[in-house]
């Protein structure tokens, strides 16, 4: 009996271990001057926001953040395009080479991401598109696994609104924006939330396809910026705070729906 | 597939006049241009973006190639066999196996224990709380992480050494030792990826029926028996897809140990080159050095190893492993 009492308690201290780095960036961010270098170590954040402010407003943060907003914006609204149409060709329109292109996706699910970098810089490259904002979205407007949560959706939903809409004369655009498309919102939900999580922590990426911190998304801005300013802590812990902030709030509101749709076997989140 | 009116006339055929077989082949050449249509702005991408860099990537490896230069000559395999003689090839290779044999069943044990753990009280307090706590590691992003994490590894002040202390063990250099480099890191992919494999395992253990828990309960199996004759072979499949899932990430860590062991310190690839693993080594060759065809040969080295791999562990899976 105790025992079970017991379980929950344990269940929770064990996931809280699992948060503490996150717990401390927001001490080490909001902390007293020099307190990083305190022993032992203070535990609660204080809550100091002058640090954050310092680094939205004295360096060009502001901007990469910005920068990122855009690209994962971009990203996000041509994936769930893309997704969209391919998965409602897969499902409704029956067309030779259908299977192919199934197995076309898997095979890209396949293909090692780092194996592939040298020469997709060579493609990037010679389509001129070395560093500039087009590099960090168009690779990434279609997505495997978009294609096949639509696929799914739509195979659901009945052959008798085709019909009709056919017969009404709604042409298939249209009819796959009015109608499929509102029909399947958990794809969309899933497609966005997936790859704005995948669009955001993009690191590797634009540090191969950019060289000017013009367009850096935030990610790579704080890579050189650890480079730069690792003496000063304080600062370093606020501008990791700035970039880890959109994620944890999306995923606090949305935690339920990210954590189903990985459960669901959507594997393309990657490190 | 659909009933559409004009299959519906299609399955008549005797019946009907020969204009209207052709309208049935109009049908089909319409759902083949939609066909086409649709799935053409994806194709696209996947074609020049990934299929053709992967068929540009066998080409490269086999030439003396320079982005910058107009022509390439074709040299056979004398890219692998310069690589061969590099010693920082071999320790790549050997970092990334130290790597990957540590990570991987760790990561699994440790995902399989937490999902055991986390499995009874589904949405009571503790339960999808603390999934949703072990699982947010996953979607942070690793530069912003990682930044955190240097300073837990720091010798002097970090959070790390302070743990070490409380437990009486003397304190590690972490980071900055050639012996603790790599597996600072590991401890880093461990923190941020074990979520995931929770997910599915829990994910795994949420399939298997509850019937058959029931009848194992009224039978008298209790905890570790239930464990071993139960959930064990019946997580079969799902730890197969587990383990090779971490070996094919684990394999191409590159984000953590860039930023963990790179700055303005010793350069990326941490002190004496212990953790410069293969896509380290790939990054460094390609991007800093600019011989793109040695890196090519590394690649494609490492896209043979991984295929290989994944094809072992389905051989093994196919003997070993109990698909329901």
């Amino acid at each position: 009996m105790r025992a079970s009492k017991l379980w929950p308690v344990v269940r929770l201290a064990v996931a809280l271990l699992f948060i503490i780095p996150v717990y401390w960036i927001l001490v080490l961010a909001t902390g007293y001057h020099g307190a990083v270098y305190h022993l032992p170590p203070v535990w609660v954040p204080l809550f100091h926001w002058a640090p954050m402010v310092y680094v939205l407003t004295h360096t060009h943060w502001m901007r990469y953040v910005l920068n990122s907003v855009g690209i994962t914006t971009a990203t996000i609204v041509l994936v769930v395009a893309t997704s969209a149409l391919a998965g409602y060709a897969l499902a409704e329109i029956p067309f030779k080479g259908q299977t192919a292109y199934f197995f076309l996706i898997l095979g890209v699910m396949m293909l090692p991401a780092q194996a592939l970098l040298v020469p997709q810089y060579v493609v990037m490259f010679h389509l001129h598109l070395i560093n500039t904002y087009a590099a960090m979205v168009v690779p990434f407007a279609a997505s495997t696994s978009g294609i096949f949560l639509f696929r799914q959706f739509f195979k659901k939903i009945p052959v008798s609104f085709g019909e009709i809409a056919r017969i009404e004369g709604v042409s298939t655009l249209t009819y796959i924006r009015r109608v499929a498309v509102p029909l399947a919102k958990p794809a969309v939900a899933t497609t966005v939330l997936l790859t704005f999580i995948a669009s955001w922590n993009q690191f590797q990426w634009p540090l191969i396809m950019t060289n000017s911190p013009q367009i850096q998304p935030i990610e790579l801005a704080l890579s050189h910026y650890m480079q730069a300013y690792e003496a000063n802590w304080r600062e370093l812990a606020s501008a990791a705070l700035i970039a880890l902030s959109p994620i944890l709030l999306v995923f606090g509101f949305t935690q339920r729906y990210i954590v189903q749709a990985v459960a669901g076997g959507d594997l393309n989140a990657k490190d | 597939m659909m009933p559409r009116p004009v299959s519906i006339d299609s399955s008549q055929p005797d019946s009907r006049p020969k204009p209207h077989s052709r309208s049935v082949t109009r049908q089909q050449l319409r759902d083949t241009v939609w066909g086409y249509g649709l799935i053409l702005p994806s194709l696209l991408v996947f074609l020049i973006f990934f299929y053709g860099p992967a068929l540009f990537l066998a080409y490269i490896a086999f030439f003396h190639w320079s982005i910058f230069a107009s022509q390439s000559t074709f040299v056979g395999l004398k890219n692998f066999t310069t690589l061969l003689h590099q010693p920082i090839f071999w320790q790549s290779l050997l970092n990334t196996a130290y790597y990957v044999v540590a990570v991987v069943p760790a990561t699994t044990l440790l995902a399989l224990a937490l999902a055991l753990l986390l499995r009874e009280g589904m949405g009571r307090f503790g339960g999808g709380f603390s999934r949703a706590l072990i699982f947010l590691p996953h979607v942070t992003p690793v530069v912003a992480t990682s930044i955190i994490w240097v300073w837990i590894f720091n010798p002097q002040f970090g959070l790390a050494n302070v743990v070490l202390h409380f437990f009486h063990v003397p304190p590690s250099n972490w980071l900055e030792s050639v012996h603790w480099a790599l597996p600072s890191v590991m401890i880093y992919t461990v923190w941020h990826s074990v979520g995931l494999y929770t997910i599915l395992f829990l994910a795994g253990l949420a399939s298997i029926p509850r019937s058959v828990l029931e009848a194992a309960a009224t039978d008298g199996a209790r905890g570790w028996r239930v464990f071993k004759r139960i959930l064990w072979p019946l997580l079969g499949p799902i730890t197969f897809f587990v383990i090779v899932l971490a070996t094919i990430n684990t394999m191409q860590t590159f984000s953590q140990v860039y930023t963990l062991t790179g700055g303005p310190h010793g350069g990326a690839g941490g002190p004496a080159f212990s953790t410069t693993t293969d896509s380290l080594l790939i990054y460094q060759t390609a991007f800093l050095y600019l011989h793109f065809s040695l890196a090519s040969a590394m690649s494609l080295i490492l896209f043979v190893l991984i295929l290989g791999l994944t094809l072992i562990q389905k051989w093994f899976a196919d003997r070993f492993v109990f698909y329901r």
